[in-house]
């Protein structure tokens, strides 16, 4: 199935959030049936915490709701925002950090070559994410998972496998570019 | 303007937050300036954003939805009426108990809905069992035969979910996914480490009394997952989670920490 077909029948994100614009909370209803339990999935991976986790994942919906002007569809994709923020949001709350840059709806561009709007968009695309990491060596997997979930740089995933800096690097490296290829159309 | 990233890898580091120093700070001052590199950086974090995809599926809780949406309801009142947002914050504050109560009757309810997204995530956690289970050929070819048996299990019609209950005072949350015609369980648990020199065992619950599948630990990392054999046309009647002495016991004697039924 395309990753497109699921929106055919149903009012683009950048639709949802003029109506969310114009203070309607209908849309909201809709924009968080789309992607509250993608954002409570990953909230809870990195924090491995179901409270905090739907804490985080309700503030970003009501984020969405007092700055949804300032969503600019042309920058970029709105899930693809949302995961961003909620990645930073839960990393700096692991790291007792205060709110790193990129927590902002619209702050950074986040382009994304996938319409994920609807329900079988999105379990598509994650059975893709999860095979091409699956696919992955060992090692390579690990350095990824430790650097996106667990929010470590090269240098602290090297202190954390006591494998050499040179070595981490090049796992990740290495991990980028085929999960690259992996995912492209 | 300083140089172009000579790597396009770089892009995707960056977004991933690999990258420090000198590294981290080269790229931040190249797409200040750079439009077609902030292009791609652009490509990079909705790639890395996709990753979120691969972590474990939990649904919100049923009650979730409403307070977000009271709660924007008492924000837009308050810019009208300060004293009725008070009141609907009060008003919120004294669902606090329903919302727990819904929270756990979901944590049962969801993982039917799950089953077909389990499989790929169950999938990835078992790789990370292999590379601790390296040890010789012998044993790798053990591990690809249960791979074999996994993914045959994963095709199966018959192969059935069920989500674990908490006993209170126990922050868990388990999968157990079991086909009993092929005499496989795969469990997935999140929970606090067990205590020191005690492990948790898994239970199967039948007629017949209970059968272990499995001690286990969940360390520092808060999760574990694997597989077991029991004996083919082992029906269960439901699944249990007790503590036992570290490597698991070959009847239960522990506390019993999670448990569910299967009608």
């Amino acid at each position: 199935m395309s990753p497109q077909a699921g929106a055919q029948s149903r009012e683009t994100d950048a639709a949802l959030m003029e109506r969310i614009a114009q203070r309607d909370e209908s849309a909201l209803a809709e924009l968080y049936d789309r992607y509250a339990a993608m954002l409570t999935s990953v909230l809870n991976r990195i924090l491995r915490d179901t409270q905090a986790a739907e804490e985080i994942m309700q503030d970003i919906f009501f984020q969405v709701w007092r700055t949804s002007s300032q969503f600019d569809a042309g920058r970029g994709s709105l899930p693809g925002w949302l995961a961003v923020i909620a990645r930073n949001r839960a990393i700096s709350r692991l790291r007792r950090k205060n709110p790193a840059q990129g927590e902002e709806l619209g702050e950074n561009s986040v382009a994304l070559a996938y319409n994920l709007e609807s329900e079988a968009a999105q379990r598509e695309m994650m059975a893709r994410v999860v095979g091409a990491l699956t696919r992955l060596p060992e090692e390579q997997r690990r350095a990824v998972e430790l650097a996106y979930f667990e929010g470590m740089t090269h240098s602290e995933i090297a202190r954390h496998t006591g494998d050499p800096l040179g070595t981490v690097k090049t796992r990740l490296r290495a991990a980028v570019e085929t999960l690259k290829r992996n995912l492209q159309r | 303007m300083n140089a172009h990233p000579t790597r396009e890898e770089d892009f995707d580091l960056y977004a991933l937050g690999a990258l420090e120093g000198d590294e981290k700070q080269a790229i931040e001052r190249h797409v200040a300036e750079c439009a077609e590199c902030a292009r791609k950086l652009a490509e990079a974090r909705g790639r890395i954003a996709l990753l979120a995809l691969a972590a474990p599926p939990v649904a919100p809780s049923p009650g979730a939805k409403q307070q977000l949406l009271r709660r924007i309801h008492a924000e837009d009142t308050a810019r009208i009426s300060p004293a009725a947002a008070t009141k609907a914050a009060a008003a919120e504050r004294r669902e606090f108990f329903p919302k727990w109560w819904s929270r756990t009757m979901a944590a049962a309810g969801v993982a039917a809905a799950l089953a077909a997204i389990f499989l790929w995530t169950e999938n990835a956690r078992l790789n990370q069992r292999l590379e601790k289970m390296q040890a010789s050929l012998d044993q790798q070819a053990k591990d690809l035969h249960e791979a074999r048996e996994e993914a045959e299990m994963f095709e199966s019609a018959e192969t059935r979910m069920v989500a674990l209950t908490p006993m209170p005072g126990h922050p868990m949350t388990a999968r157990v996914l079991y086909n009993a015609k092929m005499g496989m369980v795969m469990c997935d648990v999140q929970a606090p480490a067990a205590p020191q020199k005690m492990s948790y065992q898994l239970w199967v619950m039948t007629k017949g009394g209970p059968i272990s599948a499995g001690a286990f630990n969940t360390g520092s990392t808060g999760w574990s997952s694997w597989m077991s054999d029991v004996p083919k046309g082992t029906q269960p009647m439901g699944f249990a989670i007790t503590i036992e002495p570290e490597g698991g016991m070959p009847h239960p004697t522990g506390p019993m920490v999670m448990t569910t039924r299967i009608s």
